[in-house]
């Protein structure tokens, strides 16, 4: 456990690095504008301290500064003022170009990693959201903060030294003791950190989850125990943040007590000196503020770091993976023959494998009904020549070549696929069926729909084809959406179609309608569709039953 | 916006104690940081100017102000950051029970990706709404009545300094409205860009299957360009007020330096006095302009909570919901009903009569309203005309808990949660002993494979249910509704996704398993091996007795 946590944070500081080496120019500009900044608040401290001498040396009856110094610290101040505007900005500009490499490139890995990948949707959605958003502070502050936290001390202790070589020493030294504080209270807070974000994590995962059973929920009555339930998962949450807060606020409480030892041993130095010129005394007593306003922006910023090593070790695992390889496809080939050889396949070691060394043949132009009980592998099939999983053994050839050899997108470019709940997006029926093929025209669309016979009942609704359908096909029943299904296969016009289930929630004439529907798409093409419904076994095509992952009965390989 | 950020706080009145404490702690931890400096620039004045006894005085009062002052403020943000995540905690469950009044059939329109943005969003963005505006602007007030209290011998003076003070404590308030749009844009964005993953997620299977990896990317940029624009404004306003917060302390400092230089000797203790109130005050007057854009991101925040939680309830409950029945025979009389004005009627005048303990069966084709009849059984929607009874009550009076206790229901979208299969069987009954769920899961013809698994009933089932096959994860909702005590039990479309082995073997033994139990099955065929008592076929919004 704890060897597989320090690979996650070496995995973690990787990505920090390889990102930090992309953006640097970014992360530059900030520190640039920061460091004159400070310069600028040097000078304003400079002649505010001469100011003040001046003042006091009125009391002991000589004037040494006046109203031009007062206009020159003016003046400084509002540069001062304008550049720390400037690098804010360019703090926005650094954070923004970070979160923008990064979200495209999880969210292209988190599509590719495709229905295998375990992790709910809730989570993964956060990934792309959250976890991106965290390590945007990384860059846009963290970097640039954390390079002025070294920078601008230097600058202030060298002007303090040319005033007052021991009031330098003085700053120098509690710059010494910082990191020594900051190290102590530090540690646990980025374990503590961690777990905070796993808490939300799981927060919001659970929040999304309930959310879509929300009338499951309310037919048991049981939505009262679930906000119950939320608000206690609210309070561990709770609970876990304040305990990463306190070590945070504990770092925060040892800079302001080193902040205000400085200024008492400054103040304490310089009062003990009758007479001569106060105005270094005074400078350098001016400067503890500025001297420790970059440390206290490293130590607000230090929780960026935190959360970011937390975010990036999320995102590690899924960032530094190779790029998946694979060949792509040459050409569309006109007619698919599939073959499969003692195909293994299975999800978990602790149970079965689904698919125990299964071989069968499909040739051109030939429907293969895949029937048997639950379980017994035929949706794997399917999901193996959809790219969404591989083989552990065996072959899948497609006109004789090796399918694994091809890039699983490559390979879903050759077939029409129709899971077991059809998704449907928040869109029109037309964009949904559209979806399918984005570049297909408007007839190509209805050509579709009228095929599928999704027209027939879209003519019954108030914008027909443009109704809007909900998320997951509200509004529509299951054999529309199934219809709306079979639309986007129609559109996609492909050599291979692989059904799962299509006549699984349709009655007795919605069934025979679609298998009409589905003779017509299977005419010309490969399809293997797997069904338990006698209806589609009796009309599609050649049946072959399977069991426990192998062909019924006997172990050979289905040769035409 | 000044009505939804009333309405927060009204929310939160449950945690007045803590928000308080959080308030009074913040005043004066302010007040002990402005007595540090204050006290440092008497010292400083006093032995400069020759006084060396006033100054040893108040280096005395300054050494335990030194220790003081970090634990004041170490216990400030714990007691607000405390006092906050309480209250956020409380509107985060306020706004779930909210939306499953308001929502009971379902997210409907919305989008579940822009729900969970929306709660976890913004309920955070109002946590500004406490630790970024009314925290900060306590300990300015603080600071400003003690700066006008210790200069009032000097009006000059007093306005010199505290005057850019008491516009930086006005300038939240005269910011808030222009970044209000720029914020409720960002938080739409924020929604929309979460969508745009969740979405195609959602869909995996058939994102892919379309090859549509490269569209959802660059929809997903799309809207995080839009976010980014969007942010940009907010962050540039914020910047610009971050600036004016610095501009107005060091025009204060200025200000008492411009005092004594002209009031000349007399009023040097009292410049040097100003000077280092002015520095005190540099930190939290500094940053309160950005309280601005803080008030207005709580702001948006607010609105988009309220416009989801405000959304009218598809039934209203009835104000003293009469008592309970004993029977549960049910009865319908004239029903009339569509799901919105512009959608074709799915009922017309329906009558019929199902009585105690009987079994019926429910056939026509798909779409043609036997899962609305569920719903209207279920008071997730209100027949337009027409009423149904309960034990011979309307069901219109009775509280919609009271009825779902009576009917239980096994939706065609029943769900399986993200935990152990036991869980997920006890949301139909909270108490029951696994004896019962392992009875239930027999029953549902799921218990010899979850007795295979090593887990049992521990076994997670994963968001969905996803860890099982689609025919597994609905024998498991079947057996939860099984396990539950209601005396009518609505069957919608049960086997779906089941080979028709495991779907005769249920059916076969449907009548036993329910025997004194109203059932009603949904279904679009019959397979030969029922018995129900009554089959009716529903077509064109009437139901027609099919066999006896």
């Amino acid at each position: 456990m704890a060897s597989s946590s320090a690979g996650q944070q070496d995995a973690a500081r990787i990505l920090l690095r390889r990102e930090s080496r992309a953006l640097r120019a970014h992360v530059m500009l900030p520190v640039g504008l920061g460091v004159a900044a400070t310069l600028a608040a040097l000078g304003t401290t400079w002649l505010v301290a001469r100011l003040l001498a001046a003042l006091l040396g009125q009391l002991a009856g000589s004037a040494a500064a006046g109203w031009p110094e007062l206009a020159a610290a003016a003046a400084l101040a509002a540069l001062g003022v304008a550049l720390g505007l400037a690098q804010e900005r360019a703090q926005l500009a650094a954070g923004e170009a970070a979160r923008t490499r990064l979200r495209d490139l999880t969210f292209a890995r988190l599509l590719a990693a495709g229905p295998a990948d375990p992790r709910g949707v809730g989570e993964r959605a956060s990934l792309v959201v959250d976890r991106v958003e965290a390590l945007d502070g990384y860059f846009g502050r963290w970097l640039p903060t954390a390079t002025l936290a070294l920078l601008a001390p230097l600058l202030v202790i060298a002007a303090a030294t040319w005033a007052d070589p021991q009031s330098g020493l003085l700053l120098a030294i509690a710059g010494l003791l910082y990191p020594f504080a900051m190290a102590a209270t530090g540690i646990g807070a980025a374990t503590a950190s961690r777990r905070q974000f796993e808490s939300l994590e799981r927060l919001s995962g659970r929040f999304l989850d309930r959310m879509r059973g929300l009338p499951t929920l309310v037919l048991f009555n049981r939505q009262e125990a679930e906000a119950e339930a939320l608000g206690e998962a609210a309070d561990e949450l709770r609970v876990r943040t304040m305990k990463v807060l306190r070590v945070a606020f504990l770092s925060g409480t040892a800079l302001e007590l080193l902040s205000a030892l400085a200024l008492a041993c400054i103040a304490w130095r310089h009062g003990g000196l009758p007479g001569g010129d106060p105005t270094a005394g005074l400078f350098c007593l001016l400067l503890v503020p500025a001297f420790f306003a970059p440390l206290r922006a490293f130590a607000a910023a230090y929780h960026e770091r935190m959360a970011a090593a937390g975010a990036a070790a999320a995102l590690a695992p899924l960032l530094l993976e190779p790029e998946p390889e694979g060949l792509l496809l040459q050409e569309m080939p006109p007619k698919v023959v599939v073959t499969f050889t003692e195909v293994r396949l299975s999800y978990d070691a602790a149970r079965a494998p689904a698919l125990d060394g299964l071989s069968f043949r499909v040739n051109a132009g030939e429907t293969l009904v895949l029937a048997g009980p639950s379980g017994a592998g035929k949706s794997s099939v399917l999901r193996l020549l959809m790219g969404f999983n591989r083989p552990e053994a065996g072959r899948i050839a497609i006109n004789g070549q090796d399918a694994t050899a091809l890039r699983p997108a490559e390979l879903r470019r050759i077939s029409s696929y129709i899971g077991q709940k059809p998704h449907l997006f928040r869109a029109s029926l037309r964009e949904n069926i559209r979806f399918a093929r984005p570049e297909a025209t408007a007839a190509q669309v209805e050509a579709a729909a009228r095929a599928a016979r999704v027209a027939d009942f879209a003519a019954g609704l108030p914008q027909g084809l443009d109704t809007l359908v909900g998320e997951g096909g509200w509004g529509l029943s299951g054999g529309q959406a199934q219809r709306v299904a079979l639309a986007r296969a129609f559109l996609r016009d492909t050599p291979l179609v692989l059904l799962d289930e299509p006549t699984a929630h349709l009655d007795p004439g919605t069934e025979a309608e679609v298998i009409d529907s589905l003779l017509k798409l299977c005419l010309g093409r490969t399809a293997i569709i797997a069904s338990h419904s006698a209806a589609a076994r009796a009309r599609l095509g050649r049946v072959l039953e399977i069991s426990g992952g192998r062909v019924a009965g006997s172990n050979r390989a289905i040769q035409a | 916006m000044t009505a939804d950020l009333l309405r927060v706080l009204g929310l939160w009145r449950g945690r007045t104690g803590w928000l308080l404490a959080g308030v009074g702690i913040t005043m004066l931890s302010a007040l002990i940081g402005a007595a540090l400096l204050a006290l440092a620039g008497q010292a400083v004045a006093a032995v400069l100017g020759g006084a060396a006894v006033a100054g040893t005085v108040a280096f005395l009062l300054l050494r335990p102000l030194i220790g003081l002052r970090p634990a004041a403020r170490w216990a400030e943000r714990m007691v607000t950051h405390a006092a906050t995540f309480r209250a956020l905690a409380d509107t985060r469950v306020w706004f779930f029970r909210r939306l499953a009044e308001r929502l009971p059939a379902g997210i409907g329109l919305r989008r579940s990706g822009d729900l969970l943005g929306r709660m976890v969003a913004d309920v955070e963005a109002l946590d500004g709404l406490y630790l970024k505006v009314i925290i900060p602007v306590a300990a300015a007030l603080a600071m400003v009545a003690v700066v006008a209290a210790l200069l009032l011998g000097a009006p000059l003076l007093a306005a010199a300094v505290a005057l850019p003070l008491a516009v930086a404590l006005a300038l939240p308030l005269l910011l808030a409205p222009g970044a209000a749009r720029a914020a409720t844009e960002a938080a739409e964005a924020q929604g929309r860009l979460r969508a745009a993953a969740v979405d195609p997620l959602l869909g995996i299977e058939d994102t892919l299957a379309a090859n549509g990896e490269a569209a959802a990317g660059a929809a997903l940029a799309r809207e995080a360009t839009s976010l980014g624009q969007a942010q940009r404004r907010l962050a540039g306003r914020a910047a610009l007020a971050g600036a004016a917060g610095t501009l107005l302390t060091q025009a204060a400092l200025l200000g008492a330096l411009a005092w004594g230089l002209a009031a000349g000797s007399a009023g040097v203790a009292l410049a040097v006095l100003a000077l280092f109130l002015a520095l005190a005050t540099a930190e939290s007057i500094g940053i309160l302009p950005r309280a601005g854009t803080a008030l207005a991101a709580a702001a948006a925040g607010a609105r988009r909570l309220f416009e989801a939680a405000d959304a009218p309830a598809p039934l209203t409950e009835p104000a003293r919901p009469a008592a309970l029945p004993t029977g549960h025979a049910l009865r319908i009389e004239g029903l009339d009903f569509r799901w919105a004005p512009d959608r074709p009627a799915v009922f017309a005048g329906l009558e019929l009569e199902i009585a105690e303990g009987s079994h019926l069966a429910l056939l026509g084709p798909s779409g043609i309203g036997k899962s609305s009849l569920a719903a209207l059984l279920l008071k997730l929607a209100a027949p337009q005309a027409g009423r149904i009874t309960l034990g011979g009550v309307d069901i219109a009076t009775l509280a919609a808990a009271d009825v779902r206790r009576r009917i239980a229901c096994l939706t065609q979208d029943a769900r399986l949660f993200d935990d152990s299969i036991a869980a997920n069987l006890r949301i139909a009954a909270p108490l029951a002993p696994e004896a019962a769920l392992w009875r239930a899961l027999d029953r549902a013809g799921i218990g010899t494979l979850v007795r295979a698994l090593p887990e049992g009933l521990e076994t997670r089932c994963g968001e969905g249910g996803a860890r099982f096959s689609g025919g597994q994860a609905r024998r498991l909702a079947l057996a939860r509704v099984l396990l539950s005590a209601a005396p009518v039990l609505i069957l919608d479309e049960p086997t779906a996704g089941l080979d028709a082995e495991t779907e005769r073997a249920f059916l076969e033994t449907l009548e036993a398993v329910t025997t004194g139990r109203t059932v009603i099955l949904i279904t679009h065929r019959l397979t030969g091996v029922e018995r129900p008592g009554r089959i009716l076929l529903l077509a064109g919004g009437w139901a027609r007795q099919a066999a006896g």
